[in-house]
């Protein structure tokens, strides 16, 4: 009787049903938007931050201070120390090994160069410059240890440097040149570099490079040649060796936790900080994995981060619950004006006989019924609602996430229960003689 | 006449008074719809206005991105710029800017009698900002202007073993200074490996005074507003190189797009949700008056005014709700600009008069279901129908 009682109500006025079941959905919809868009917007937001590049820098423990000014190292060549670049692939095993997006290691040199075309058949003047080459890797595969191959560089930790023409290829025997070097030199993609050196007190040509690209980065490699880090390991001896790492990591911003001294920290606070993707506690992982490296974190970079990504995490949270609240409200509603309209059943049905309560439970089914229907609806739309919004503004759609939907079906309920409570409670306290009058 | 249309106007809003005092229940729920969907757009739309502007004074936790450097330095020819520049950089109320000047300098502690080289860094706040405010850092120890203070990067400190309060030397070229350690910090950047302190004394030292090597400046705002100040003030310098750094310019602006794209998005989201939900409140109204439209009717009432009084009805309620949420509104924006940036969103006037009418088109939209009581016959009505 009750179930006859419940269909009967959806058969007789399907389009009132249909109405007040397009408003909660459409609610819902919002709300599934809003909630699966923010649960996603942290991480987004934490790759978007990436393009301000490394966040973490890696030099050797011995290294002799560097005496650089204006990106111009005026350091003996032969002085400081190296790492082993065959240590390099174990960055990828550390415990938040796939929060490191990318890592570059630099090795550094100044050499002379000059064009080829006034390589002398006899030894007379050669018209050189004297530059500095930075090796290190474009786009770079190297095999973890877990068998699988991963590929990263400068590409990804400084993805502000822009290449005309193209990053050179893991050959020796290419290269990347500034433009404003170029300009000196009168280079153009597709121009020959001589590499010359110094050998028995004169200069000997020893290499040959091809421009395969002219480098804009706002900042003094636009002065420098960039070349695979083998031939800047070959030019200056120090073969399988760097001299910097760039390290790019996904992080959590740094709360009052993170900034804790882990020496400090009980076990299980330890073990708590450790498994946190903190800037800190990646460099501590970092450090465990490449003996003799000296990890720190750059400021800049890390904190702003930390920073801005905990305000617009927090505004956009607050404006999550905003269009949740609004989305309650406005369903809650609906709700209840669905119940007022039916003083004259509810009027029927007691002069029929029905208790209050009976009544109550027969009209909150009803709201039930509607509230998954409409919720799961609601959520159907809602994430393709969030798919556009994520597509649109970050390039890529949040995943539907089982417990978005899980939250708005208990949302609808107890919203569309709560709406109807009210109208429900003095529905329950109607004689039914005079609304059956039509008072 | 005139007389017939004054009883008329009186009749038309004794009607509205009556129809909106018929059912007050129904009456609380769609000022609520109305209201809260006012409430949710105003806060958003002052906020949108607020967020915008503060996310782009917010990057300035990333530190300086532009930067004046004398044109054409090369290793052999360290060129510097004249100490004036700064007086020609403006000082906003967000833009501060620190002159810098580096030299490569020994320095000796009392007890070993071995020279450190090491890059020695003078800087001066071209305004009272502190320099923490244009490079982040993470500091030990405290400023005291009133002696040649050092700031040691903790890679020096490491070397020298140096500890704070610890005094030293600093020679170039026969000159020197003595230095009191006050601060060592790290910051992952060059100043780790680097000596600074007070211009002046960097100037005495390397025998350059009123020069510098560079200015460091951190410019808030939108991408254009940054780069029309690069161009504006590399015109009023003709003989420096002003650039941005791209690494914090390229990155803010993206940063900046997503985010306020996404406001954007959630504005117009909540927008059409108030609408959509005041239709469906307003379409169980319809239904329920089909009686009273009928009645009017069979008495003689023209569609049109029989839908006039409706507008008008949809129109006060919308105003009402309007002006009570955009109130609402106005203080939540108020209280959430104070929770997420730490300083309460300035009200902004002209939010209020566009969310309140902004939620009187959405009651009028919103009315858009009464158009099927025009259809109505009467006598279906009367019959029950």
């Amino acid at each position: 009787m009750f179930l006859r009682l419940v269909a009967d109500s959806f058969r007789r006025r399907p389009r009132h049903k249909l109405l007040t079941g397009a408003a909660l959905a459409l609610g819902m919809a919002v709300a599934t938007a809003a909630l699966s868009v923010s649960l996603d917007v942290g991480d987004r937001l934490a790759h978007e931050f990436r393009s301000l590049g490394a966040n973490l820098l890696v030099t050797p423990q011995a290294d002799s201070l560097p005496l650089e000014i204006g990106g111009v190292d005026y350091r003996p060549v032969n002085a400081g120390a190296y790492l082993p670049e065959s240590d390099l692939p174990k960055l990828k095993t550390i415990f938040w090994h796939n929060n490191i997006i990318g890592f570059a290691p630099i090795l550094e040199i100044p050499i002379t160069v000059g064009n080829p075309a006034s390589v002398p058949e006899i030894s007379s003047y050669i018209p050189t410059t004297e530059v500095r080459l930075i090796g290190t890797w474009a786009q770079h595969e190297i095999s973890i240890p877990d068998g699988s191959a991963y590929v990263t560089g400068v590409e990804k930790t400084n993805p502000w440097w822009h290449v005309q023409g193209r990053w050179f290829a893991n050959k020796p025997t290419e290269c990347v040149v500034g433009t404003k070097l170029a300009r000196r030199l009168n280079l153009s993609v597709g121009s020959a570099l001589m590499i010359f050196e110094r050998k028995n007190g004169g200069l000997e040509s020893s290499r040959q490079l091809t421009v395969v690209g002219l480098l804009q980065t706002g900042g003094p490699e636009e002065d420098k040649i960039v070349a695979p880090l083998s031939v800047a390991q070959m030019l200056s001896d120090k073969q399988g060796q760097y001299r910097q790492l760039y390290v790019s990591a996904l992080t959590k911003p740094e709360d009052d936790f993170g900034r804790r001294d882990p020496v400090t920290l009980a076990p299980a606070d330890y073990e708590r900080w450790y498994c946190t993707p903190y800037v800190s506690s990646i460099a501590l992982q970092i450090g465990q994995v490449l003996p003799g490296a000296d990890v720190r974190v750059i400021r800049r970079v890390a904190e702003g981060e930390g920073r801005i990504l905990t305000r617009v995490q927090t505004l956009l949270w607050l404006v999550t619950f905003a269009a949740l609240l609004a989305a309650a409200l406005a369903v809650g509603a609906s709700s209840a004006a669905s119940v007022i309209e039916r003083r004259t059943e509810i009027g029927l049905m007691k002069a029929l006989g029905a208790g209050s309560g009976m009544v109550g439970f027969l009209l909150a089914a009803e709201q039930l019924l509607l509230a998954f229907v409409g919720g799961g609806v609601g959520y159907a739309l809602g994430i393709v609602l969030a798919r556009l919004v994520g597509e649109k503004i970050f390039g890529a759609a949040p995943q539907p996430s089982l417990l978005v939907l899980l939250v708005i079906l208990g949302l609808a309920a107890i919203v569309t229960l709560l709406g109807s409570a009210l109208p429900l409670r003095r529905a329950s306290r109607y004689e039914p003689a005079p609304i059956l009058r039509g008072e | 006449m005139l007389s017939s249309r004054s009883i008329n106007r009186s009749m038309f809003w004794r009607i509205i008074r009556r129809l909106l005092g018929a059912n007050r229940g129904r009456l609380f729920v769609i000022l609520l719809a109305l209201g809260a969907g006012a409430a949710v757009t105003a806060a958003l739309l002052n906020l949108q206005v607020d967020a915008k502007r503060r996310l782009t004074t917010e990057f300035r936790a990333l530190g300086a991105n532009v930067i004046v450097a004398p044109r054409d330095v090369t290793s052999s020819n360290p060129a510097t710029l004249d100490e004036a520049v700064l007086n020609k950089i403006v000082e906003g109320p967000h833009v501060s800017a620190v002159a810098f000047l580096y030299l490569i300098g020994d320095a000796y502690s009392y007890d070993s009698k071995n020279p450190t080289h090491v890059v020695i860094a003078g800087e001066q706040d071209g305004s009272s900002v502190e320099v923490s405010s244009v490079q982040p850092a993470s500091a030990i120890g405290s400023i005291s202007r009133f002696e040649t203070n050092c700031t040691f990067g903790t890679k020096v400190a490491t070397e020298m073993h140096l500890q704070l309060n610890d005094r030293l030397f600093l020679r170039s070229q026969g000159r020197e200074e003595t230095c009191h350690v006050t601060i060592i910090h790290t910051t992952g950047g060059p100043e780790d490996t680097q000596i600074s302190l007070r211009l002046d004394a960097a100037q005495r030292l390397a025998a350059l005074p009123g020069r510098i090597s560079l200015v460091q400046i951190s410019v808030p705002g939108t991408p254009q507003a940054i780069n029309s100040y690069i161009a504006s003030l590399s015109q009023k310098l003709p003989d420096a190189d002003v650039h941005g750094i791209r690494q914090f310019t390229e990155a803010e602006a993206q940063i900046y797009n997503r985010i306020s794209g996404l406001l954007t998005a959630t504005v117009a989201v909540v927008l059409i949700l108030t609408a959509l939900c005041v239709m469906a409140a307003m379409t169980n109204v319809a239904m329920e008056r089909k009686n009273d439209v009928g009645l009017m009717k069979a008495i003689g009432g023209a569609t049109r005014r029989v839908l006039r009084l409706f507008l008008a009805e949809a129109a006060l309620l919308g105003l009402a709700g309007g002006v009570l949420g955009a109130t609402t509104g106005m203080l939540l924006s108020i209280w959430l600009g104070k929770a997420v940036f730490g300083v309460a969103a300035r009200p902004r006037l002209i939010v209020y008069p566009v969310a309140v009418a902004l939620t009187i088109l959405v009651a009028i939209a919103g009315a858009y279901p009464l158009r099927r009581l025009a259809s109505i016959r009467p006598a279906s009505v009367f019959r029950g129908e």
